[in-house]
């Protein structure tokens, strides 16, 4: 089962003599139920990709599919509401609304789309992320790696088709980063999510089934049941070919 | 640091234009009010400095203050004494000349020319046009009682032409002549641009003054003699019944009372500045302490690479002199445009004001460069300041943070003040009068002060009962959390709107008050009378009109008032002559002490409020200045406050004695039992077709007559009230699209996890809903408190009623929720419009 799917995806900026392309032709399937890391060097173009999946960006060239709807065929407003009920998000910093207490952040998609939540779903999902009495706190209150796990925790609210993070890890140190990426772990183990990420640390790609390597919008390599080791060895390959 | 300011001013044109606009506004109005105000005077010197004579003697009257709706005879001086004058060493020759108010020109239709609230003057022809104040532009002088002359003004709007009947009506009677002569005047005084009607001497005086006599005598002096000298010599001659002034002087004081005239509306467009520069202070405060905020890291770096304290400060100060400078500037603009305008509406009522090209004066200039830089820079101050004490370390982190001075300070400050307003109320409400009402005045500007000081714990507690309503959806909920997360700033939003409305509900109240006060005022003073008959602007009419009234069957009895002005020590008061009977039924008078009929003459009735300001009680004697002297009166009876008897009243005869002319001022008509009062009217109507000045009324309709006066008040109101609006929208604009700026990473979040644009937008409007709200409210009770407490301790002086205009006060508030919705179109189409992307990706 396929939960996304990319057909000859290309991302153009500028023109002529200034043209970049930051994707390029990039076709890939995402499978459902499964942790998918993409890795890649600062400009390879995969935090594009991951916007480009999310709905968050329109590809210039090619297709993107979330299960049987064609994510670059739909408006604005289309959009938006497909992000609200089919996908979760984690970005690396500034994921919560500071207003809003853990607990209200964490249901904001469903309060949204007017949705009642599914109680039992949601004390799951609370009792995984293992805040205990802290969840009536607001944000400014809580520390990063809480503050990640309650955005976790928001992103899997809603039971979305899959769940995209972008560098979850980048502002938190090593123990946090361990709960976090746990988390996303158990959501794909026990839950049967579906998660893509976004990362450059090798500890936090060994998490996932798989590893996409980017380079110049390309997809360039792919690795399945990375460990820390491997990922480290494949990027040492890549760059040396990049020399070479 | 200026360049610095001057970059940041660039670089951030957007944020910074509201401010501007609110600078511009303000120093607009006080631009426009001193430009105006200049170029009128300017104007009026350049037509003083025409023909005058060179000294002028004109009676002494006690009342300086003497006005057309008086219905005293003039004072006048004899041509005995002209002759004394002009035997005078040093003097060449004299005039004298007969100008006073009181006659009526009617249009070719036998409607009364409209004067547009200007007296109508009466003249005789001049023996010496040099010294005349006006001349003669087309025909001849006028002669005899078939024959006079019009002001070139009124001719033109009411179509006469030379040689056209002209019908006039005077004190004494109506006339109609053939117009001879077209005039136009050629000083600015007392009489520049009213209606002038010219009859020869004699005539003037017989119909003017009702007898002999001259209003004043302009002496012109031998060449080479001194005027100080000769002014002495006829000082000499003329005795005390007589001031002689000299040409510089008789224009010093007819230009003060020009200003006096249109001084009003520069009080007015002052009193619009003032607001607007209030109101407008708040939106600075607000921006600048929203840019400074934001722009915290950036203001830290300056200070850790070797920036001081003074010098941040400065940074910020020096964007706050930018602003002034040109928010100063097109204000100035603003001020020619609005002058411009007074002036061009001006002609068009074809007033014949003097005019002159636009003065815009260096005092007009500097006033506004200082005044505008000077609120500026003050409102900037407190954020200025704050942002030197950025510690340079905040420069690393990431979420640089203003020292933030507890509120605490604040709110108990301001919590001393309610107490003090509350001190002041309780005071003033135990105090009856004028005073009481300044002090109540002097109240409700430090209510307004500890409100505002006390503000942002008010809102942290407001903004979720007064939000209440719009449900708990996710949009509404972020929305007032928004509005609640920084309790200074919603509350200074809010504060602008709070001022203007409390200040605006105040007069509301105040008004409606004085209106139902009329209304009952009039129904309680009117007893048995069906019929009042008045003219217009209070002016005094013939004693015909009571006789003719008279004579029409079915009528019982017409009782006459006459007024005039007069002083008791220092205070102006009105005199009233009444007949025999008056106070028994037409007018209902609550005698408190002593009795109200068979006066003599020198005894007078006094209404309790008069009493005592003068500090009168039966029994007691007093010194009654009039225009003929001063007169011993002694205090028969004490009435409650009457509102058609707001005077000193005496019997007809007593009135005659004290130099009371024998024209009316009012009628008090009594129709019989069992006769209609719509049967009556059209024939006492018919009966006054030769005083078409003259009206008649019912109680109803009389009473709908008197409270338009306090209409056109509502009308001024209700051009503040948009004014304040205006900026108050201004105000929630700016703070909105600020937040906007300031949170588009939040927003850029909320939009990726699936809020859409109809809910942002929502978002927003909930936000700008809680702001106007919340000031609406508070403004709304401390202006209805004010003016209840107004018209408290007025009871006494025309506020006897309290009337709430409750429905008027909750369109207010759905207006002010209105301006909320309508003020957050801007900045959610800015937040609408935001890149998610690059709003997640903002640092």
């Amino acid at each position: 089962m396929v939960a996304v799917r990319t057909v000859g995806v290309g991302k153009r900026y500028g023109g002529g003599e200034t043209r970049i392309d930051a994707l390029d032709d990039v076709s890939v399937d995402f499978g459902r139920g499964r942790f998918t890391a993409i890795m890649g060097p600062s400009g390879s173009g995969k935090s594009t990709l991951l916007h480009c999946l999310a709905g968050l960006d329109r590809p210039s060239a090619g297709q993107v599919w979330l299960g049987d709807v064609e994510l670059t065929r739909l408006d604005e407003k289309a959009l938006t509401h497909l992000r609200r009920d089919r996908i979760g998000f984690v970005f690396q910093a500034f994921n919560l609304v500071p207003t809003l207490s853990a607990l209200e952040n964490i249901t904001l998609p469903l309060d949204l789309a007017n949705r009642k939540p599914d109680r039992e779903w949601l004390d799951k999902v609370i009792t995984t992320i293992g805040l205990g009495d802290r969840l009536n706190h607001k944000p400014a209150e809580l520390s990063g790696g809480q503050q990640q796990r309650v955005a976790c925790a928001r992103a899997l609210v809603s039971r979305p088709d899959v769940v995209f993070a972008d560098e979850p890890t980048g502002n938190l140190d090593s123990r946090s980063s361990a709960d976090v990426l746990g988390f996303l772990h158990r959501s794909v183990r026990e839950f049967g999510q579906t998660v893509v990420m976004v990362t450059h640390d090798p500890t936090a790609a060994a998490y996932a089934d798989r590893v996409l390597f980017l380079a110049d919008g390309r997809l360039e390599s792919e690795l399945p049941d990375p460990t820390a080791e491997s990922v480290l060895d494949m990027m040492k390959q890549l760059d040396a070919h990049e020399a070479g | 640091m200026l360049k610095l300011g001057l970059r940041s001013v660039l670089a951030h044109r957007l944020r910074f234009v509201l401010c501007t606009v609110a600078v511009m506004l303000g120093i607009g109005f006080v631009s426009g009010a001193m430009i105006f105000t200049d170029t009128l005077s300017t104007a009026l010197k350049k037509n003083f400095a025409g023909s005058t004579a060179d000294i002028t003697v004109t009676p002494v009257s006690a009342l300086s203050d003497d006005t057309g709706t008086s219905s005293a005879r003039p004072a006048t001086l004899s041509s005995d004494l002209a002759h004394q004058i002009a035997a005078v060493p040093g003097v060449a020759g004299t005039d004298p000349q007969l100008l006073t108010t009181g006659p009526q020109i009617l249009g070719s239709d036998g409607k009364p020319s409209d004067t547009y609230g200007l007296p109508t003057y009466g003249a005789g022809w001049p023996h010496d046009p040099r010294t005349a104040p006006f001349k003669l532009i087309d025909g001849k002088a006028p002669w005899g009682e078939g024959q006079l002359g019009l002001d070139q003004s009124t001719a033109q709007r009411e179509g006469y032409e030379l040689g056209d009947k002209v019908k006039v009506v005077t004190p004494a009677q109506a006339v109609t002549g053939t117009l001879t002569a077209i005039t136009t005047p050629v000083l600015a005084g007392a009489a520049a641009g009213a209606p002038l009607v010219t009859f020869d001497p004699a005539t003037g005086q017989r119909l003017l003054l009702g007898g002999p006599g001259w209003t004043s005598i302009g002496v012109a002096i031998q060449p080479g003699q001194d005027s100080a000298a000769v002014t002495k010599a006829i000082e000499a001659v003329a005795g005390k019944d007589a001031t002689v002034r000299t040409a510089a002087q008789v224009s010093a004081d007819g230009k003060n009372a020009l200003d006096d005239t249109f001084g009003g509306f520069s009080t007015v467009l002052l009193m619009f500045a003032g607001l607007a520069l209030f109101v407008g202070a708040f939106l600075i405060v607000n921006t600048f302490a929203m840019l400074v905020a934001q722009r915290s890291r950036e203001l830290a770096m300056l200070r850790a690479i070797g920036a001081s304290r003074g010098q941040v400060t400065g940074t910020v100060l020096a964007e706050g002199l930018v602003i002034g400078a040109i928010g100063s500037t097109l204000g100035l603009l603003l001020g020619g445009g609005v002058a411009a305008g007074l002036q061009f509406f001006y002609q068009r009522l074809d007033l014949a004001i003097p005019t002159a090209v636009l003065q815009i004066s260096p005092e007009t200039i500097i006033t506004c460069y200082l005044l505008g830089i000077g609120i500026t820079l003050a409102a900037a101050y407190p954020a200025a300041r704050r942002a030197g004490k950025l510690p340079p370390v905040a420069a690393m982190r990431d979420d640089a943070m203003l020292p933030e001075r507890s509120i605490l300070v604040r709110v108990i400050i301001g919590a001393f003040m309610l107490l003090m307003a509350a001190t002041v109320y309780a005071i003033a409400v135990n105090l009856k009068g004028l005073p009481a009402a300044v002090l109540l005045g002097l109240g409700a500007a430090i209510t307004l002060l500890g409100v505002v000081m006390t503000s942002p714990l008010i809102s942290r507690y407001a903004v979720r009962g007064l939000m209440s309503p719009f449900g708990r959806k996710a949009p509404v909920t972020l929305g007032r959390r928004n509005a609640e997360r920084n309790p200074r700033r919603t509350s200074a939003t809010a504060s602008a709107l709070m001022i203007s409305l409390a200040l605006v509900s105040g007069l509301v109240v105040i008004a409606s008050s004085a209106k139902a006060s009329v209304d009952k005022g009039i129904t309680d003073a009117i007893g048995t009378s069906d019929l009042v008959v008045t003219r217009d602007g209070g002016n005094p009419f013939s004693g015909q009109v009571r006789d003719r009234i008279a004579e029409v069957p079915g009528i019982t009895s017409v009782h006459r008032v006459r007024q005039m002005a007069g002083k008791v020590g220092d205070t102006s008061v009105r005199v009233a002559g009444v007949d025999e009977g008056t106070l028994d039924g037409p007018i209902t008078a609550q005698v408190e002490a002593g009795t109200v009929s068979g006066l003599q003459p020198g005894q007078a009735i006094v209404p309790r409020n008069l009493a005592r300001t003068l500090d009168l009680s039966v029994g007691k004697a007093f010194q009654l200045i009039t225009t003929t002297g001063t007169h011993r009166l002694t205090v028969a009876g004490v009435i409650a406050p009457n509102r058609q008897l707001n005077a000193i009243a005496l019997s007809l005869p007593g009135y005659t004695a004290i130099g009371g002319a024998a024209s009316d001022s009012t009628l008090y008509v009594e129709v019989a039992d069992g006769t209609s009062i719509a049967t009556v009217l059209p024939t006492v109507v018919a009966k006054l077709q030769d005083y078409p000045a003259v009206q008649v009324r019912d109680q109803q309709a009389y009473a709908k007559g008197e409270r338009g006066p306090i209409n056109a008040i509502l009308g001024v109101v209700g051009m503040l009230l948009a004014l304040a609006i205006l900026i108050a929208v201004l105000g929630i604009v700016n703070t909105l699209a600020l937040g906007v700026v300031e949170r588009t990473r939040e927003i850029g979040l909320l939009r990726a996890i699936g809020m859409d644009r109809p809910q942002l937008r929502r978002m927003l409007q909930v936000e700008s809903i809680a702001i106007a709200l919340l000031g609406a409210l508070l403004g709304l009770v401390i202006g209805v408190l004010f003016g209840a407490s107004i018209q408290q301790v007025m009871a006494d002086d025309g506020l006897a009623v309290l009337d709430i205009p409750v429905l008027q006060l909750v369109i207010a508030v759905l207006v002010a929720a209105a301006v909320g919705v309508l003020a957050a179109v801007w900045p959610s189409r800015r937040a609408a419009r935001l890149d998610v992307l690059r709003a997640i990706a903002t640092e």
